[in-house]
């Protein structure tokens, strides 16, 4: 891939001219790389990530065999609560959905609708291999073999599996990017909600659910 | 006290009871942690949730009761902590109690989780109405022996204000209504366990069970109120149970430190029960609680 | 045992049977055999539950090959009654009066493989498939990685290895791990 800065592993076409953008600008997203926002608003949205980098909320939500490594992450050994994150078994509340391993297309489907159901800002991790070429189940009939064609993701685990450890790593680098205004996956979806939408159809034949999830 | 300084001071009382009921939310989660041998979350985590909920983005809401759900409940939260004196004697503290306001605030005890109900059912999920279903059932049995507590208590010093019943119990540790009347007492204490809704009651909220309950479909702002309201909901809790049993407090750190150990016994109760399911909930309740709360009027009655 | 793989064999025509283990017994029929032979077992014998049914493919002879698990509960041991259908019109007996829970099997059956099982509820009704399209997935005829091509786009610079050979390669001149 010739996508250096690794926040977005797909860019899908540009909108046409003249179509409206599905979302606004917020403040808190493109530190530093819009000159049109103000310096004091700039400085309140530095603020607001260092809030929302230290309070992650994860959805508790396994798709694939990779959710195994996920526990651990709540007990003694690892402990990811001391960097302010909680499993959250809503979507309303959670702010991070990790993509753990591989993704039915079945699963797709919920999974479509539990990340619109979530607030913004949010974000993606895809998790382990399978989310990245479909790992070692890239030539099943029903799982998917990019993640990137359906959500955006913010940040790559790689492994299979890959251990708490790397989850960790991959969680404190989301942080960092967060921090820095970097992990706009979401405004991205909106932006190209077009697209995204395109490409999710494609794949799941009985769309019975809205466009978007409220 | 001219009357615009006495609300100038209940406002910054209010402030100061929800950063402390926030803060005593990090120490009960460090707490915790350190129970289960983990490091946990830094003391501040409450507020950096709050503030992260509240710079949320976007946010869903069902309806006008949902969202006024979490309004009642913080406002049953701040109504119950201007109702009762914080300080004994000094006029800053003293908010706006007057004869008989035990009775609102038992009152005000249960208005916040009814505003909830009503909210969180326009929410439509379903593990919502499981929740409210269980919460209220856990409601009204704790409110058994809570309510014989209260009027043993009301009945031994004469008088429904709490500034009053504080006034009894002056002169000395063993003057409390803790040893003055020690049936009351443990029913209360037990009853605090079930209005905590920490472990072995917190069927409520049930975590890994019906996700969290009533407030399923609660995100960003509203969510933000709800935890400040649950903090000053805390906080009035205590310093009512401070005032009914542990004989108020005359100065800021004495009342920090009793309503720290009020809130730190059902904390500690709850790292170390498991979970009791609604059924044995309320029998739990409606056996020794009550049975010790019963002995608390007749002591009064027989004194 | 003995005596009820004698009373099988005298009541019943068994085409082969085969001991796997000593409480693993697998008894072959024709398909017009199978639902009086599992009455028959289910009345008369303790093999009273129905444990597991399952498919497999022989795509080379025609046939579907159809296994049902009966479980002894008490004696802890088995009976496989094994028959073969034929692959076009891979149309089966159904007993699910005989045990409500092989609906669920019948159904999964029908959607993997696109056996019918005639009377049988929830046939055609999804089970774990959504908006599936083609033919059974199951079915050894079912070019799987061709299906995904189609419909996975794959990340451009992934290299595909086919295990048996990359395998070998790595083991040496024997081709594969297992003779």
């Amino acid at each position: 891939m010739t996508d250096t800065k690794r926040t977005l592993p797909v860019l899908p076409p540009a909108p046409p001219e003249g179509a409206t953008p599905h979302a606004p600008v917020d403040d808190a997203c493109f530190l530093g790389e819009r000159p049109d926002v103000p310096k004091l608003r700039e400085a309140l949205a530095t603020i607001k990530n260092w809030f929302r980098a230290n309070s992650l909320w994860v959805m508790a939500y396994g798709t694939g065999c990779g959710s195994i490594e996920l526990r651990p992450l709540t007990t003694a050994r690892f402990d990811m609560e001391r960097f302010g994150m909680a499993m959250r078994p809503t979507p309303r509340q959670s702010n991070v959905l990790i993509i753990s391993g591989y993704l039915a297309t079945k699963s797709l489907k919920r999974v479509i609708r539990s990340y619109e159901q979530m607030p913004a800002p949010k974000w993606v991790v895809g998790l382990g291999s399978c989310t990245i070429n479909g790992g070692m189940y890239w030539d099943s009939y029903n799982t998917i073999n990019r993640l990137d064609l359906y959500l955006p993701v913010d940040v790559y685990i790689a492994g299979c599996m890959p251990r708490p450890e790397a989850l960790l790593a991959g969680f404190s680098y989301l942080m960092e990017r967060i921090k820095k205004g970097e992990a706009n996956g979401w405004h991205h979806y909106l932006e190209n909600l077009d697209w995204y939408k395109e490409n999710q159809k494609k794949l799941i034949t009985d769309w019975d659910m809205p466009d978007y999830n409220w | 006290m001219p009357l615009a300084t006495k609300i100038a001071w209940s406002a910054l009382g209010v402030l100061v009871a929800i950063a402390y009921g926030l803060s005593i939310g990090g120490v009960i989660r460090k707490v915790m942690a350190r129970i289960q041998g983990r490091i946990g979350p830094p003391v501040w985590q409450p507020f950096i949730d709050l503030g992260k909920n509240l710079f949320m983005r976007s946010a869903t809401h069902h309806g006008v009761m949902f969202i006024l759900g979490p309004v009642f409940r913080a406002a049953g939260g701040i109504g119950l902590f201007l109702l009762i004196p914080v300080i004994v004697g000094d006029p800053r503290f003293e908010n706006f109690a007057f004869s008989g306001d035990l009775l609102l605030a038992m009152y005000f005890l249960f208005f916040g989780s009814l505003g909830m109900a009503l909210g969180a059912g326009e929410g439509g999920h379903p593990h919502s109405p499981i929740g409210i279903g269980r919460g209220l059932a856990q409601m009204s049995s704790f409110e058994l022996p809570f309510g014989l507590a209260v009027v043993a208590i009301a009945a031994q010093a004469g008088s429904f204000s709490i500034a009053e019943i504080v006034a009894s119990q002056q002169g000395g540790v063993l003057h409390w209504n803790l040893f003055a009347n020690p049936f009351a007492s443990v029913a209360a204490f037990l009853a605090f366990l079930g209005m905590n809704m920490y472990a072995p009651f917190n069927i409520v909220g049930a975590p890994q069970e019906i996700p969290v309950g009533p407030p399923t479909e609660y995100n960003s702002q509203f969510l933000s109120l709800m935890m400040a309201g649950r903090a000053i909901f805390a906080v009035a809790k205590m310093v009512l149970y401070m005032d009914l049993f542990l004989g108020g407090a005359h100065s800021i750190p004495e009342a920090f430190v009793k309503t720290f150990l009020i809130y730190f016994w059902s904390v500690f109760v709850g790292a170390v029960f498991p979970r009791f399911r609604t059924e044995q909930a309320i029998r739990f309740f409606l056996g020794w609680p009550t049975a010790a709360g019963i002995a608390g009027v007749l002591l009064v009655m027989f004194r | 045992m003995d005596t009820i793989l004698d009373e099988i064999r005298t009541r019943f025509a068994v085409t082969w049977e085969h001991e796997q283990r000593p409480d693993l017994l697998q008894v072959g029929v024709e398909p017009v055999t199978v639902v009086p032979l599992l009455t028959w077992l289910k009345a008369h014998t303790p093999y009273v539950q129905l444990t597991h049914m399952s498919v497999v493919d022989w795509l080379e002879e025609g046939q579907f090959q159809l296994t049902y698990l009966l479980t002894d509960p008490e004696g802890f041991r088995s009976l496989m009654v094994v028959t073969r259908i034929d692959r076009e019109e891979a149309t089966a007996e159904s007993v699910w009066e005989l045990w409500p829970q092989a609906v669920t099997y019948e159904q999964e059956i029908n959607e993997m493989f696109g056996i019918r099982f005639p009377g049988s509820p929830r046939q055609g009704v999804p089970f774990i498939l959504e908006g599936w399209d083609d033919i059974p997935p199951m079915r050894r005829d079912f070019d799987t990685v061709e299906y995904m091509n189609a419909h996975h786009p794959s990340r451009p610079g992934r290299e595909h290895t086919d295990p048996r050979t990359y395998v070998g390669k790595v083991v040496g001149e024997k081709g594969y791990l297992h003779d």
